[in-house]
């Protein structure tokens, strides 16, 4: 067959080495019969419609884009001890299921090899634990039940992991954060401090050195309370450290109430 | 002289078949949104198609800009989100499409299940799904560590210390993620290579497998 | 398809009418995707140099006829990245008739660094990498490989001190 110069003939097939088989039926193009109702061809017609739907969830997806910028907080500090770690949404779950104490400690192989082992696992081999030919999920209450529970598990350990995550944040004074800055610095209270030994443990910019960071504790405690601090002392801080008068104390524990920074940013999720 | 090209090369390598098979295969009803709107269930598959290349476009741009050094990375991120035209833009469509993709192929993988389609004979494939979505995870976890903000650094430190706590190879497996005795240079590096080297070209090997598949086995019937 | 061409009506099939939506649905596809990412990509043409700030590199009073080297370093910040202290150059400075002239010390030929007197040449810039040569007033020799004038920088005298700004071209060439 092969030599045809003419140009003409598209069907010449030049298989060269004939000890390859030429097949001479089509390769797949599958026959649908047994589909009822319309089939149509997969090119135009239904990528048309594909491509319609990418182009719905394109906008979206760039709506969200523009709307949201990627956060990036400050550069990694290994040193920092304040911060709150957290996975990815999606590895949420399984950080939750190591805080159970079945799957912590002495059993954390549980958390770590047997669950997640038995839930992938479980997916990996899916068509073999599930043999029946049934394929409607009604009709296969086992396994539809099975994934249902997991499915809801994941859902509930992802949101209690968040919800907490969320409770933490919102309970840590964000002075461990380092978008946090020093409110009013312009303010006497702060050259107060700065004359008084609180600056020989919290830091020359409230940062923190042998005591904890001062930043942004307005947020957990109000005047008075710093004011009780100040007097009786709290953990390793001893009562009466501070030498100023009472009206400077007044002044400064006001000052640091106010160190909750309005600007403070989503940097910790 | 398009055409005459494309015979040129038609009469050499046939290569009508090729995508002939794949332009006018029959698609049915029940799995097009056009019929019954239900069926946009079966649309989850192609558009973690779409979110993976939107990955892989913008993953290949903002390498233009990223350094994966301890030192640099940080400021490279920062620099090319916020002194770039679009470059906050390119980023988010990384940083957000990969929690897209992850939805998506999470609803994918639940279609695939709920309509029963993995059963015999697409056993196969589904196999190679999961792998897929194995490979997924995994670049969601090097790529996190990226951009080297504590947000990145801590996760990364967690992650690695939870593979540290399985038995026997974990140890191990640890000290292969992190290169290095601590969280630091060596493990960014490593990182990086996984990330844009080893788990992509797994993806891509195992999604051309994938669709291999889909192709020569049809789609699974209706319910 | 003969069948159907011989019944045609003007205008165009439904086929055709087909691919050329899908062609139009894959290119805002596309561009949506691809144009924020080509902006990105090419950024750098688009972007303005940044403005070198004048260095002091001395008094004026030190510069005479004769080309003296002098080195001072550049602030600049290459994206991300900046070299502490800046980053070190050279110039070759001298007066010709009362004006200041401070010449780039880099080859217009291949980028090598030129010598004044180098190689036993007198009253010429010498490069050493293929022998070119340039003038006192960094014009390029005939006949000698490179094919522009030394690049010159710009210069500012304020309080008696020798400023160094920006680097200019300079066109022609001998």
């Amino acid at each position: 067959m092969a030599h045809n110069h003419d140009g003409k003939d598209k069907q010449v097939h030049f298989v060269g080495d004939s000890r390859v088989a030429r097949r001479n039926e089509k390769m797949v193009p599958k026959d649908y019969s047994e589909f009822p109702g319309k089939t149509e061809a997969f090119f135009p017609n239904f990528l048309l419609k594909e491509w319609m739907v990418a182009v719905v969830v394109l906008v979206g997806f760039m709506a969200l884009v523009m709307a949201h910028e990627p956060p990036l907080g400050e550069q990694a500090d290994p040193t920092n001890t304040g911060f709150l770690p957290v996975p990815d949404w999606y590895f949420l779950f399984l950080y939750e299921l190591l805080k159970f104490k079945w799957a912590s400690g002495p059993f954390v192989v549980i958390g770590t090899v047997v669950v997640p082992g038995l839930l992938f696992g479980g997916l990996l081999l899916a068509p073999w634990l599930d043999r029946g030919k049934e394929r409607r999920p009604v009709k296969r209450p086992v396994s539809t039940g099975i994934a249902l529970l997991s499915l809801l598990a994941i859902v509930v350990l992802t949101w209690v992991a968040w919800d907490e995550h969320e409770k933490q944040l919102a309970s840590q004074p964000k002075g461990d954060s380092e978008d946090a800055k020093i409110v009013h610095p312009e303010d006497p209270a702060y050259e107060i401090y700065k004359n008084n030994a609180c600056v020989n443990c919290h830091g020359q910019k409230l940062e923190g050195l042998q005591g904890p960071s001062l930043r942004g504790i307005g947020d957990a405690y109000t005047t008075e309370d710093i004011l009780k601090i100040i007097n009786e002392g709290k953990g390793q801080m001893p009562a009466g450290m501070f030498q100023g008068t009472e009206e400077e104390k007044r002044q400064l524990a006001e000052w640091l109430a106010n160190q909750d920074p309005p600007e403070e940013k989503e940097s910790q999720q | 002289m398009l055409k005459a090209a494309y015979e040129w090369l038609d009469k050499r390598l046939d290569i009508t078949p090729m995508w002939r098979d794949i332009a006018d295969h029959e698609v049915p009803e029940h799995v097009n949104p056009a019929h019954h709107f239900s069926a946009f269930i079966y649309c989850f598959g192609g558009l973690t198609f779409f979110i993976v290349v939107i990955q892989i476009l913008s993953g290949m741009f903002l390498t233009m800009y990223y350094v994966p050094d301890i030192e640099n990375a940080w400021k490279s991120v920062d620099y090319l989100q916020n002194e770039i035209a679009f470059g906050q833009i390119v980023r988010g469509m990384h940083h957000w499409g990969a929690s897209v993709s992850i939805v998506m192929l999470f609803l994918h993988t639940l279609r695939v299940f709920f309509t029963g389609s993995y059963k015999h004979p697409r056993e196969f494939n589904w196999v190679i799904g999961m792998l897929l979505f194995f490979t997924m995870l995994g670049l969601g976890f090097t790529g996190y560590l990226l951009p080297w903000d504590n947000k990145a650094y801590f996760a990364t430190k967690v992650g690695i210390e939870i593979a540290a706590s399985v038995p026997v190879i974990g140890s191990a497996l640890a000290t292969f993620l992190q290169g290095g005795e601590v969280v630091g240079a060596q493990t960014l590096a490593r990182f990086f290579a996984l990330h844009v080297f080893f788990l992509p070209a797994a993806l891509l090997g195992l999604m051309g497998a994938h669709f291999f598949l889909i192709r020569k086995q049809g789609i699974s019937g209706p319910l | 398809m003969s069948e159907k061409e011989s019944q045609r009506k003007p205008g165009m099939s439904r086929r055709r009418f087909l691919t050329y939506t899908i062609a139009s649905t894959g290119g805002f596809l596309a561009s949506g995707v691809l144009y924020p990412m080509i902006r990105f990509a090419v950024d750098p043409l688009l972007q303005k140099g940044t403005e070198t700030e004048f260095e002091d590199v001395g008094p004026v009073e030190e510069f005479g006829k004769e080309p003296k080297k002098v080195e001072f370093f550049i602030k600049r910040k290459d994206g991300w990245y900046q070299k502490e202290g800046g980053e070190k150059a050279t110039a070759w400075v001298l007066k010709i008739g009362g004006e200041i002239l401070a010449l780039s010390p880099i080859c217009k030929h291949l980028g090598c660094t030129v010598k004044w007197e180098g190689g036993g040449f007198q009253n010429q810039f010498y490069c050493p990498c293929h022998g070119g040569l340039y003038t006192k007033d960094g014009i390029n020799v005939p006949g000698t490989p490179p094919n522009a004038p030394l690049d010159t920088y710009e210069t500012k005298v304020e309080g008696g001190r020798l400023l160094l700004g920006p680097i200019k071209q300079r066109g022609g060439g001998a």
